[in-house]
């Protein structure tokens, strides 16, 4: 990826970021690709050049593979296909690294976490104050720091 | 501001943890104080805390590795030889801008580890000569804590302590249940309004940097006082070599300015305050015909007996959320149940708890990734809702004890931006620390299975917990056995101080910043008291 992706590339991605995080169940977490999470991604591999190959040769493999073998581009496979084929990749390890960072940041998805999606300040948190009672029995105990 | 070549008649090196203290208790004196700092001063406004992509931060400009971080302000250390990698930040409040403030003591027994178990050596003081610069330095710093912690001779923190969260109540029962030993964290940080500054929000940011000034890094805390009182501190000034004269004593420093620009600042007396790694690589850096194997180094000490505290960290996965994201992220609750040595134990001396809040939702991520327990596919979002905001960490910090193949040596090839040869630290784990790592991490499973854990992660030796750097210029009263005496000054050359944590002895089994700068406050007062006598 050592330019913009082309539009089959990006295709492929978003095909394979909905496979390593795709829509929860209950329908409050949407799928990585869904998410829209292919441009973060590009834009943070290509500053790790190894990496951008990795994944520009991976996904040209994928669409290659999906190919020869079902005749339809990786997009177009059914699920377990897809699954099957991205076992295979050697780059799935590495991307998934910046598709955790990049989806758990997004405020859609610390919204469905039950947290306000904003900067942790100026706002911060409550919390109650310490309960001392817990304490108690600590407190029965002697000092026990060896004397010098 | 502009730094001429007039001598001055202190010139501190570093303006973290010591430094800062140093020059804070020295500036009363109206001495001409000058400090150099290789960082600059940071803005709070722009701290990750400010930003909703806080968590990704510290995996770039914020992370703890100087060499992960890659600033012009930072030097990259060597640390492949070394199963822990170096943790600090060189910035006007040094390291304390990144530290979790976590502010306990050294117990009494840490200052007698020869006399009461017969390794390494004893300190040349003790805990009742450091007690009231330790009183002293949490007035300063601003400590959130509780007396009458069984586990230390009576001491008062000026502050309440800070909210033990869900987390902490938790892993406080689980301790009861065993009926060990917990206590709430003496801790760095404001519980309430404190000195001008406000009280901790409970953001849960504060290995990034406070924003809202409840932490106390230091340039919050004794550089403005200091700077009102006739400091002045130079930032950007990257300091290459101590030069010495003909009589042998330290006449100045040569430096690199902002722009790179070699520059040279004479003084009367020059102080090292850059931390267990940086004061051995200047001192090693400073040769001359008067100390051709580095500065103040006939003992051949200079750079030996690194020494980190070697940490575990093991993380419990509850049923219940616990607010994990909350509070203060390192200052919870402690437990010294495992301080004092018992040699049933299979080994010396000892380590604390540290309990921990949770993970955020990218740090959840990692951390389950890491962990090999966040699979990507259909069953991601189970395996993710299982772990966040259901997790409480506790990490062990256990005593290291000096050992001289243990070291910072200046490396090769490396150097820093302005060309300066850089570190290289060599380090393994001793049978001690092994031993009472394999100790503490079981225990460590019992806590968490006694709070209510079902299942426990082990990570130890903790890679990247290389925050406590020191040993590598101890202080002793004999100047073959050490590098500076019992008030700083290096046996070798009678105006060279050394304040920050190279002068351990031994490394006890806690946070050093407090002791770090509750000895550099008495370096500064015997400097004081000595004033008309200093050099002989």
């Amino acid at each position: 990826m050592g330019h913009p992706l082309s539009d089959d590339q990006r295709r492929t991605l978003t095909s394979v970021l909905d496979e390593l995080i795709p829509p929860s169940a209950d329908g409050r977490l949407p799928g990585a690709g869904a998410l829209g999470l292919a441009d973060y991604v590009e834009q943070v591999v290509q500053a790790t050049p190894e990496l951008a190959g990795m994944i520009a040769e991976g996904l040209a493999t994928l669409d290659d593979t999906a190919r020869s073998r079902a005749g339809r581009a990786f997009a177009d496979l059914a699920q377990p296909e897809k699954v099957a084929l991205l076992h295979e990749q050697p780059f799935v390890f590495p991307l998934m690294f910046h598709v955790f960072t990049g989806y758990y940041k997004e405020p859609r998805v610390v919204a469905a976490l039950g947290l306000e999606p904003r900067a942790p300040h100026p706002k911060g948190h409550e919390m109650a104050p310490v309960e001392l009672g817990l304490l108690d029995t600590v407190r029965r105990r002697a000092p026990f720091h060896r004397a010098c | 501001m502009s730094v001429t070549d007039d001598p001055v008649d202190v010139l501190i090196i570093g303006a973290g943890a010591s430094g800062a203290a140093l020059a804070w208790s020295l500036s009363d004196t109206r001495m001409n104080i000058l400090c150099l700092e290789q960082g600059d001063w940071m803005d709070p406004n722009r701290y990750p805390g400010m930003t909703e992509d806080w968590e990704l931060r510290q995996l770039g400009d914020f992370a703890l590795s100087p060499n992960a971080r890659g600033r012009r302000e930072d030097y990259p250390v060597n640390d492949a030889d070394s199963p822990i990698s170096a943790s600090m930040f060189n910035a006007v409040g040094g390291s304390t801008i990144l530290y979790a403030a976590h502010f306990p003591r050294l117990h009494p027994s840490d200052f007698r580890v020869r006399t009461l178990d017969g390794v390494a050596d004893d300190w040349p003081l003790d805990y009742a000569r450091l007690a009231p610069y330790y009183a002293l330095n949490e007035r300063m710093m601003g400590v959130s804590g509780l007396a009458g912690d069984p586990a230390y001779p009576p001491k008062t923190p000026p502050l309440p302590p800070l909210p033990l969260g869900k987390v902490g109540e938790t892993l406080g029962r689980g301790f009861n249940r065993l009926g060990w030993h917990w206590w709430p964290s003496d801790s760095a940080i404001t519980s309430q309004p404190y000195e001008g500054r406000a009280a901790c929000i409970n953001a849960g940011t504060c290995l990034l940097g406070c924003p809202q000034g409840a932490k106390a890094s230091t340039d919050i805390t004794y550089w403005p006082l200091a700077l009102r009182r006739g400091v002045r501190l130079a930032t950007h000034c990257r300091v290459r070599e101590i030069t010495v004269g003909a009589n042998g004593m330290a006449d100045g420093v040569i430096y690199y300015d902002a722009e790179g620009r070699e520059q040279k600042q004479r003084a009367e007396v020059v102080v090292l305050a850059c931390n267990g790694i940086g004061t051995p690589r200047l001192l090693l850096n400073s040769r001359s015909k008067h100390f051709p194997d580095g500065l103040a180094n006939r003992s051949g000490l200079v750079g030996k007996n690194l020494m980190f505290h070697p940490y575990a960290m093991v993380t419990g996965v509850f049923d219940q959320r616990l607010e994990g994201y909350k509070g203060a992220t390192g200052c919870c609750i402690m437990s010294q149940e495992f301080y004092e040595t018992d040699r049933a134990r299979g080994f010396v001396r000892g380590y604390s708890f540290e309990i921990l809040r949770g993970f955020g939702p990218v740090s959840t991520a990692l951390w389950g990734m890491s962990s090999g327990r966040m699979p990507w596919g259909a069953d991601h979002h189970r395996a993710y809702g299982e772990l966040f905001d259901r997790t409480a960490g506790m990490v062990v910090i256990c005593e290291d004890l000096p050992e001289a193949h243990n070291t910072v040596t200046l490396d090769a090839e490396l150097a820093d931006a302005d060309g300066i040869p850089a570190p290289k630290i060599t380090y393994r784990l001793s049978e001690n620390s092994t031993a009472m790592l394999e100790h503490s991490v079981a225990r460590a499973r019992q806590v968490l299975e006694a709070s209510g854990a079902h299942d426990t992660v082990t990570d130890a030796p903790l890679r990247f917990a290389g925050w406590h750097l020191m040993g590598t210029a101890r202080m002793g009263t004999d100047p073959e056995r050490s590098v500076v005496n019992e008030w700083g000054r290096c046996h070798d050359v009678r105006n060279l101080f050394v304040v920050d944590g190279s002068v351990f002895v031994t490394a006890g089994a806690v946070n050093p910043t407090n002791t770090i700068q509750a000895l550099a406050l008495h370096i500064a007062d015997t400097i004081k008291q000595n004033l008309a006598n200093l050099f002989d």
